[in-house]
């Protein structure tokens, strides 16, 4: 590791505690949103560079996103924060583990987050089932194809979810993040069981209806 | 092994999700070894769950965050290769249970402790599968006789069930190995096993901690609920 001193790293080591979190800021105010190819491109200089621009990036869009999703599963914030500090290290350990042929950065970051707060509720002692990889054993389409279907499943689904109503989109959202069971979003919505189950139920139709139709 | 049986949307959500229980996702996890169906599915919401991440409200982190990632990041980058190499082995070291006529426990299965046979009613035997992750959930397989007939019965939650061995058909159709059949609490069904052998299955439920129907009598005496 030694041999890669990075930049940024030597940088921030050589640099007086007192001027730190300024240059830490300055890291991490490198401009706008990213985009899909962005992001993938910012994990690949992490992964091959050990790059810490890179990885400030990836950190300022992501971890207040993993921390606000953690809190809306239900976790309290100090926890969230501390398990979403978990994930973006597993960014950086594991960015070389990144295959753009199988999902999207903002996917495989959310399969992360998920996998730790599932470990997390279950107090696993074996902490990294988080990280095993889910079987896969298909016979392999050339990987053009491949990054082609994966921009196209990523796409399709950010425009199915686009064009939900406000309503189906906040049920999908609620039912998504939160594990909360349906008679609690019942209660928390003011409506009948019943009526949560096929809104949740038609919101799904509807976005399979979505996939099915760009496919 | 063509399915004819799938997992609902609302279930492949869940488990995308991660907020489906022990038991019932590992029944999704040996479904989705055999079906690139559902798989397809998953891939589907788990991309939802990166959109949905993209798209939620930032959260604000304490400051100093970043930099305690940094220094975690200084911290523990010599000792990354070791670990990974070593949690990898994690769940090989049992020999793998078997199943009658020496059929081994599905690979999704196999960092699991099967429990003996035992035998709970009249050509009706279970055995409890424990699992490293959660030492709470109540996952189990069936074994029932060969034509076979359960009384029919409506449960408390949902009810997964797999069949890795033989069929039974009920009111919805008749399930081979591959196929799952989810059942809500709102369903009562008939299973019927079908002559030519023995069916085994995979079961857990979701949600059923205070079980009156068949199945849960059934495994009411050995499993706590």
């Amino acid at each position: 590791m030694n041999a890669f001193l990075e930049p940024a790293r030597s940088e921030i080591a050589n640099t007086s505690p007192s001027r730190r979190g300024a240059l830490v800021t300055r890291l991490m105010q490198d401009g706008a949103t990213p985009d899909g190819g962005e992001l993938s491109d910012l994990i690949r200089r992490v992964a091959d560079d050990q790059d810490r621009h890179a990885y400030a990036r990836l950190y300022s869009y992501f971890a207040p996103r993993v921390t606000s999703f953690l809190r809306k599963s239900g976790l309290p914030a100090n926890a969230a924060e501390e398990i979403a500090q978990e994930v973006m290290l597993v960014v950086w350990r594991k960015a070389s583990y990144f295959d753009p042929e199988k999902a999207g950065v903002a996917t495989w970051i959310f399969t992360i987050a998920r996998n730790l707060r599932i470990d997390h509720s279950r107090r696993s002692r074996v902490a990294t089932a988080a990280e095993a990889t889910p079987v896969d054993n298909e016979e392999v389409a050339p990987s053009g194809e491949v990054l082609l279907l994966v921009a196209e499943r990523e796409a399709s689904v950010r425009a199915a979810l686009g064009s939900l109503s406000e309503e189906q989109a906040a049920i999908v959202r609620l039912s998504f993040f939160s594990d909360k069971a349906h008679s609690e979003i019942a209660q928390e919505l003011s409506l009948p069981l019943g009526t949560v189950k096929s809104r949740v139920r038609l919101a799904l139709g509807r976005l399979r209806t979505l996939l099915e139709g760009q496919s | 092994m063509t399915i004819h049986h799938h997992a609902t949307d609302e279930t492949l959500m869940r488990y995308a999700a991660g907020q489906l229980p022990a038991a019932p996702a590992r029944v999704i996890d040996v479904h989705l070894s055999g079906c690139p169906a559902c798989r397809a599915r998953v891939e589907q919401f788990e991309a939802l769950g990166g959109a949905l991440l993209e798209q939620i409200e930032p959260a604000a982190m304490s400051p100093g965050a970043f930099a305690a990632v940094l220094r975690a990041i200084d911290a523990t980058d010599e000792k990354i290769t070791k670990t990974v190499s070593s949690l990898s082995s994690v769940g090989c070291a049992r020999a793998p249970a078997m199943l009658p006529g020496g059929i081994g426990l599905p690979e999704a299965l196999r960092d699991c402790e099967m429990g003996p046979w035992r035998w709970i009613g009249i050509g009706v035997r279970a055995s409890v599968i424990t699992l490293p992750e959660d030492s709470e959930a109540r996952l189990m397989l069936l074994r029932v006789g060969a034509g076979r007939k359960l009384p029919e019965h409506g449960h408390f939650g949902t009810e997964f069930t797999q069949v890795l061995v033989g069929s039974f058909a009920d009111e919805f159709g008749r399930y081979m190995p591959g196929d799952l059949s989810e059942m809500g609490h709102e369903i009562e069904h008939q299973p019927i096993v079908d002559q030519e052998c023995e069916c085994i299955c995979l079961a857990a439920l979701d949600g059923g901690m205070r079980l009156t129907g068949f199945f849960g009598r059934l495994i009411q005496p050995f499993v706590k609920l």
